[in-house]
């Protein structure tokens, strides 16, 4: 990689298409990495090399502290008035409770809905656009919701989950410190959005804008591993061209996101082509 | 990416530094930082003694400890919020992120593991992030550049409090020791939340180039900073 040679042409890639790290070397991505200057997919690689490269792990430590201080450097004094709307919301959260040695990997821990995306923070006297932002706290509830759903696949006791819904716990995976995200085209219309620990072995998935189905069909999520697919949940009827979210916990190696139209009542193996094929970098 | 193993001295000697009170400077069109213009220390508030560390603060912020949410509030939010502000650009998105942060390390303070680095750079990672998400949803970003473009309007009139620090300064010292493509690379990265993708084709630079400008920027930042 010759220095101020420009890159080729023709490199930008579709969306949800995964960037393979060179295997060679991906220390290079450090520094881009502990600035969140990479891909999602760029991000999952190099999150996956990380976890048996010591000496990577020590590099990103060291440069985390740097980019912190550029933080430091940057810092601004927040309006008055802030911190004590902070801390009336923080009254309001409920605090997950540390990983312990019986935590088993990819337990979803109890917490409560995201409310505070909702904390309105009172400007002095700005009018402001509340919808759009409205809607984003309600779209991140959502999410939240969907990792209870996931739960809920394994074991009617947890099936309780479904009805507490927002009660329950997103956090694991998006509080994950591997949280990644992927995007992908669904082949027939509309998007799909993991997000994903590797550390939990759970995902969640969301789709948008998925073509309606007549009311025999259903879309069916599926993990395709080495040893063949995994039923993974129905997917639940969209709203507001919303789909999901659903949780899936017990990733393993290999595995890929797969969605297929099915009859409603579900299939133990997939009946059609899929319309997604999603690899988790895993 | 916190595993749980010893820090290095080297971390160790960042961490201390880290832990600097912010001194905020009111820098307004009035009287920017003349002698004698209004200087306020940021209080740790009763969250603890000055110059608590942010990682003792977060071990108390994880049982439930608000008077400790405080001093972590005004340790962090400064630098969360001033770095939050220099990638999305609009002033109230950008005060809900950092809000966002807070609440987060408030949510999550138990999950905060010192071994694995100190609590500014946790906070500063998970606000980071954050902000770089937001920014990158395509979604949002039409509307977020007219709220800015509105917004930026009568906030121009606002004072505006910058943190003028040791930290401040020695951070700016260490980035005119790097070279122009390094510093490039990464207050490009850091503070505008570009790929190095984007930051490769705006510098018309090779990707694999920038990728390595960030990481020995980063490094030489990293040990310029240590040595202080």
């Amino acid at each position: 990689m010759a220095e101020g040679r420009k890159p080729p042409a023709g490199r930008r890639r579709a969306p949800g298409r995964v960037a393979r790290l060179s295997r060679a070397d991906p220390h290079t991505l450090v520094g881009a990495y502990v600035m969140d200057a990479v891909s999602d997919g760029d991000r999952a690689r190099f999150d996956q090399h990380l976890a048996s490269c010591e000496t990577c792990q020590a590099e990103v430590r060291g440069l985390r502290e740097a980019t912190a201080r550029l933080a430091a450097a940057a810092a601004i004094r927040p309006r008055a008035g802030l911190r004590e709307q902070t801390m009336l919301a923080a009254g309001q959260i409920r605090q997950l409770p540390p990983v312990t040695r019986d935590s088993p990997a990819g337990r979803v821990t109890r917490w409560r809905a995201p409310r505070y995306a909702l904390v309105r923070l009172t400007g002095a006297g700005r009018p402001r656009a509340w919808v759009p932002r409205l809607a984003v706290a309600v779209a991140a509830a959502s999410v939240a919701a969907a990792v209870v759903m996931g739960s809920a696949m394994h074991g009617a006791e947890s099936r309780l989950s479904l009805a507490q819904g927002r009660s329950h716990a997103i956090a694991a995976v998006l509080s994950a410190p591997d949280v990644t995200m992927m995007t992908a085209e669904v082949r027939s219309g509309g998007s799909a959005t993991v997000v994903m620990s590797h550390r939990d072995r759970a995902l969640v998935f969301t789709a948008a804008d998925l073509p309606a189905l007549p009311g025999s069909r259903s879309y069916e999520l599926w993990l395709m591993g080495p040893a063949g697919p995994r039923p993974a949940g129905m997917l639940p009827a969209a709203r507001r061209g919303m789909s999901g979210p659903m949780v899936v916990s017990g990733l393993a190696r290999g595995d890929k996101v797969s969605l297929t139209v099915e009859p409603a009542s579900g299939s133990a193996r997939p009946t059609s082509p899929p319309i997604l094929m999603l690899g988790l970098g895993t | 990416m916190w595993p749980r193993q010893p820090s290095s001295s080297a971390c160790g000697q960042a961490d201390r530094a880290i832990s600097t009170e912010y001194t905020y400077v009111n820098v307004s069109r009035t009287g920017p930082g003349a002698p004698g213009a209004p200087r306020e220390t940021a209080s740790p508030g009763s969250g603890g003694p000055p110059g608590a560390d942010l990682g003792v603060l977060i071990a108390r912020v994880a049982r439930g400890d608000e008077d400790a949410f405080r001093g972590v509030f005004d340790h962090a939010a400064g630098p969360v919020l001033g770095t939050v502000r220099r990638i999305l650009r609009d002033p109230a998105q950008s005060e809900e992120v950092m809000q966002e942060v807070l609440l987060e390390v408030w949510r999550t303070a138990a999950r905060f593991d010192p071994a694995a680095g100190s609590g500014a750079a946790w906070i500063m990672t998970l606000a980071h992030r954050r902000a770089v998400d937001r920014v990158r949803s395509e979604h949002s970003a039409a509307q977020r550049e007219l709220r800015a473009a509105v917004a930026s309007v009568d906030y121009d009139e606002v004072a505006e409090a910058v943190e003028v620090s040791l930290d401040h300064e020695r951070v700016r010292r260490c980035l005119t020791s790097l070279t122009e493509l390094q510093r490039e690379a990464v207050t490009l990265a850091y503070y505008r939340g570009y790929t190095y993708r984007e930051v490769a084709e705006l510098l018309g630079v090779a990707v694999g180039t920038i990728k390595t400008r960030m990481r020995d920027g980063l490094i030489r930042l990293r040990d310029c900073l240590g040595v202080e």
